[in-house]
């Protein structure tokens, strides 16, 4: 099936593309994909014929559906016609596939073996496309595209933007691997073909340029790992302590310290947003703001419950003790996604930690803003800036960003393309384990990463959990998908 | 409009201003209160100043941590006294002062490392970093008379003893002011006044949000503070939209002929017997001219409550600041009888916390 599938949504979606806005006859093609999209969500489906197709479609070896393709091979309705499905390949009928197949022993860069470098380039394309969940990702574009294909799409221009780009994106970063898997086979035959005709220039040009993709399919497949739609976005991150007093506010201090760290080391601006120190010593919780490329891409493997075990610093009795803080990760959409509208009559706007009379009778520079967003109780506050209008837009700015995680996370729920439920994203669960004693290790329980060195971890070396998080994760979407 | 560029305060020619061989007699006479001498030249802020002095970080760091001490060791006696600052508001206004001290930011960071002797540029001396510390906790001196500036909305203003630091509830009055400009375009551009502008804030932000043709008269009876608001006017390159003039309330507008769009103020409230218990931060160091609004506090907001009835023109806006719902309540009652028919729309609106402020309403 899924290979099938894989075959016919690449052919609907270049024809298409030849066909951006244009009407056919009886059925045209957006109808028959959103016939899909809307059984995907469960909902009813717009007519019997829709119906009927999408059986065709779950049985393809069916009579119905050579039925079908007999019946509508002179209207409208090319999908189905004969035109055959190419994948790509090289003279002789080898695919990307076929190479990972026949299993080519993969050396060294440095040997001089074509059929060594086009194997580990093919790999790699292999290990892109399931980063980029390849297969989601037409089910994706052949929705947009039938999107885009809607006469009344413009109705909605908003809509419409975030379509045509997500539309353009994704097209894009298909396009880039294709090229890419495209240019790999024909170094292949260039390379068959100048063994034929005994042209040893070629034959070790083409070779360079083999060499060359090796290398960059490396770098490429780092890239994969980062290619959802906000992963190159600013994000906030904040941190909260568990239950359990000072103890747990050190511990919130420390892991905030951990991400301002690692964010300088990655060279991306730090800027401390809120802050609620803790009576004796750590914080109740704090925000940072975290910009640069793709601050949300690596950040977001962060969310969860990290907990501490160690000997308390403030425990007269030496005695061990646990503790816990949560790590949400926020994405900073930029101005050309669409974001959430708020209604200034949504929102309680309070002067926090106010006292007295205030007015002239107060000299303070203490101007702490707490929003409540009323719908949906969603509360920021921010002390850090030195003015109240400032510490309003900076919690503004906290609250849009809020707002439009949770409305993505409704939206990626109702498109079933994410089972997470809402409070998983958010805070989520236990995912990381720092020991100090009676051992010394810190471990990722999602991916069973672990390190020895728990000082390297606290100052901020985190890349090496994110990395295999990413790509552990990665790995276990496309088998569920 | 017929405003004399002489008469305008500004900071750069004020030099000229007390030379008056130089002026027609006429402007002369007209000068409301020609009360000025070169010492009203505003001090500088801090963050303003040029990095002349240097100290290595391991010396800056000694005197943080000095100064974090001195911060705690006062523990919630000043929030226990008179609801001042405790240890960890200090300590955040500790690091402000670092920042605005420093040339280069980006060293702050490196304050946490022992025993460093990298220099850093700053611009006051470290011995002063002490004594101004020192005035801070020991004398209960205002932050922003200590850095010389006080951050409101979206700008920095220049302050100094003397001059009233205005407060995070005053932000409102120009946010009020916007809304009653932002679909009356008879209003932006119209002429508004700002009185008891003090560093010129309200003025300021209001100069912001009119038209083109929009322009804010700004009065102090206070000469540092009109000589301090121009400057501030002036760092905002407003000074084509803000004139500051020196004297009492309405008193220096009397050559206005014109009907006014708007009328802000933030006037004295606090009755006179509450003036010996305020916080020591302002009892101590604000003007009492800008904090007692007399027997029960009303004095001033009744005084211009009745002028603005007077030159406010047929759908112009007020909006004054008071000390609570008491005096709103009063305000709008007394709007409503003794300047019966004078005003309409007339609403209490509240500041950030809960408290009703404000005052707000359009002339018939």
């Amino acid at each position: 099936m899924s290979s099938f599938w894989l075959k016919r949504s690449r052919s609907i979606s270049s024809v298409l593309l030849q066909n951006l806005r244009t009407k056919t006859g009886t059925l045209d093609s957006s109808q028959f994909l959103n016939s899909i999209q809307s059984s995907q969500n469960h909902t009813v489906l717009p007519s019997g014929l829709s119906s009927f197709l999408l059986k065709a479609l779950k049985n393809p070896s069916g009579s119905q559906y050579q039925q079908f393709l007999h019946r509508n091979s002179k209207g409208g309705f090319r999908f189905f016609s004969t035109q055959a499905v190419t994948e790509p390949s090289t003279a002789d009928g080898l695919t990307v596939e076929g190479i990972v197949a026949s299993q080519w022993t993969i050396l060294d860069e440095s040997e001089s073996d074509w059929k060594s470098h086009a194997a580990a380039i093919a790999q790699s394309i292999l290990v892109i496309k399931k980063r980029l969940q390849w297969n989601k990702l037409m089910v994706r574009l052949n929705f947009l595209s039938a999107e885009l294909n809607k006469p009344n799409l413009w109705d909605d221009p908003v809509h419409a933007g975030r379509i045509s780009r997500e539309h353009g994106s994704l097209m894009g970063k298909m396009k880039e691997v294709k090229a890419f898997e495209q240019e790999l086979l024909e170094h292949i035959d260039m390379i068959k073909l100048a063994r034929e005709e005994n042209d040893t220039e070629l034959e070790s040009e083409s070779l360079k340029a083999l060499l060359t993709m090796r290398r960059i399919s490396n770098e490429k497949e780092l890239e994969a790992l980062l290619s959802g739609e906000q992963d190159p976005c600013p994000c906030y991150i904040e941190v909260q302590a568990g239950a359990g007093g000072t103890e747990s506010m050190d511990w919130a201090a420390m892991v905030m310290e951990m991400y301002k760290s690692w964010a300088q080391q990655r060279g991306y601006k730090v800027t401390v947003v809120d802050e609620m120190p803790g009576e004796m010593a750590g914080i109740k919780r704090a925000t940072i703001k975290v910009e640069g490329e793709y601050a949300f891409g690596y950040a977001k493997s962060e969310v969860g419950v990290h907990r501490l075990v160690r000997i308390s610093p403030f425990d007269s009795g030496k005695r061990r003790h646990t503790s816990f803080a949560a790590v949400a990760v926020i994405p900073i959409m930029g101005d050309g996604s669409t974001r959430v509208q708020i209604n200034e009559s949504d929102l309680r706007i309070e002067r926090y930690r106010a006292g007295g009379p205030g007015g002239q009778h107060a000299n303070t520079t203490d101007s702490a803003v707490r929003i409540v967003h009323i719908p949906t109780g969603v509360t920021v506050t921010c002390q850090n800036e030195r003015s109240q209008h400032q510490n309003k837009a900076s919690a503004m700015a906290v609250l849009q960003s809020r707002l439009d995680q949770l409305e993505m996370a409704r939206q990626a729920q109702m498109n079933a393309q994410h089972t997470q439920s809402l409070t998983d994203i958010s805070w989520g669960n236990q995912i990381r384990t720092y020991v100090l004693h009676p051992y010394r290790m810190v471990k990722d329980l999602r991916t069973n990463y672990e390190v020895s060195d728990p000082d390297s971890v606290l100052e901020g070396d985190l890349d090496g959990f994110i990395l295999s998080y990413l790509s552990a994760s990665l790995d276990k979407d496309e088998n569920e998908g | 409009m017929k405003l004399s560029l002489i008469r305008t305060y500004s900071y750069y020619t004020f030099p000229n201003f007390h030379k008056p061989k130089t002026q027609s007699p006429s402007l002369c006479a007209r000068l409301t209160r020609p009360v000025c001498s070169t010492s009203l030249k505003p001090k500088t802020p801090l963050f303003l100043r040029p990095p002349e002095y240097s100290a290595t970080l391991s010396d800056l760091k000694r005197w943080q941590d000095w100064a974090k001490t001195l911060s705690s060791s006062i523990g919630s006696s000043f929030l226990d006294s008179d609801n001042g600052p405790d240890p960890s508001l200090l300590c955040r206004e500790l690091n402000w002062l670092i920042e605005d001290s420093l040339e280069d930011h980006s060293v702050i960071p490196q304050l946490g490392i022992q025993d460093n002797s990298k220099n850093v540029r700053l611009k006051v001396d470290i011995a002063e970093l002490y004594s101004l510390w020192k005035q801070r906790i020991e004398g209960r001196k205002p932050f922003q008379y200590i850095v010389g500036c006080e951050h409101w909305r979206d700008l920095v203003l220049s302050v100094e003893e003397g001059v009233f630091i205005p407060r995070p509830e005053t932000e409102l009055l120009v946010d009020l002011a916007s809304d009653a400009v932002s679909n009356n375009e008879e209003l932006r551009q119209g002429l508004w006044v700002d009185l008891g502008t003090g560093s010129g804030a309200i003025a300021i932000g209001i100069g912001r949000i009119l038209g083109t043709r929009g322009r804010v008269i700004a009065t102090d009876l206070n000469p540092l503070a009109a000589s301090v608001a121009a400057f501030n006017v002036q760092r905002y390159s407003l000074q084509d939209v803000i004139e500051i003039r020196q004297g009492s309330w309405f008193e220096p507008l009397k050559d206005i002929e014109e009907k006014l769009s708007g009328v802000i103020s933030n006037p004295p409230y606090i009755p006179s017997e509450d003036i010996p218990g305020l916080q020591a931060e302002v009892g101590r160091h604000e003007p009492r001219l800008a904090l007692d609004g007399g027997f029960d506090g009303m004095d001033d907001l009744l005084y211009l409550s009745n002028c603005t009835a007077l030159l406010l023109k047929p759908g112009g806006f007020f909006a004054f600041e008071t000390n609570g719902e008491k005096q709103c309540k009063f305000l709008v009652d007394y709007l409503e009888n003794d300047n019966a028919g004078s005003f309409c729309n007339m609403k209490i609106v509240s500041d950030f916390a809960g408290i009703p402020r404000f005052v707000t309403g359009f002339h018939q």
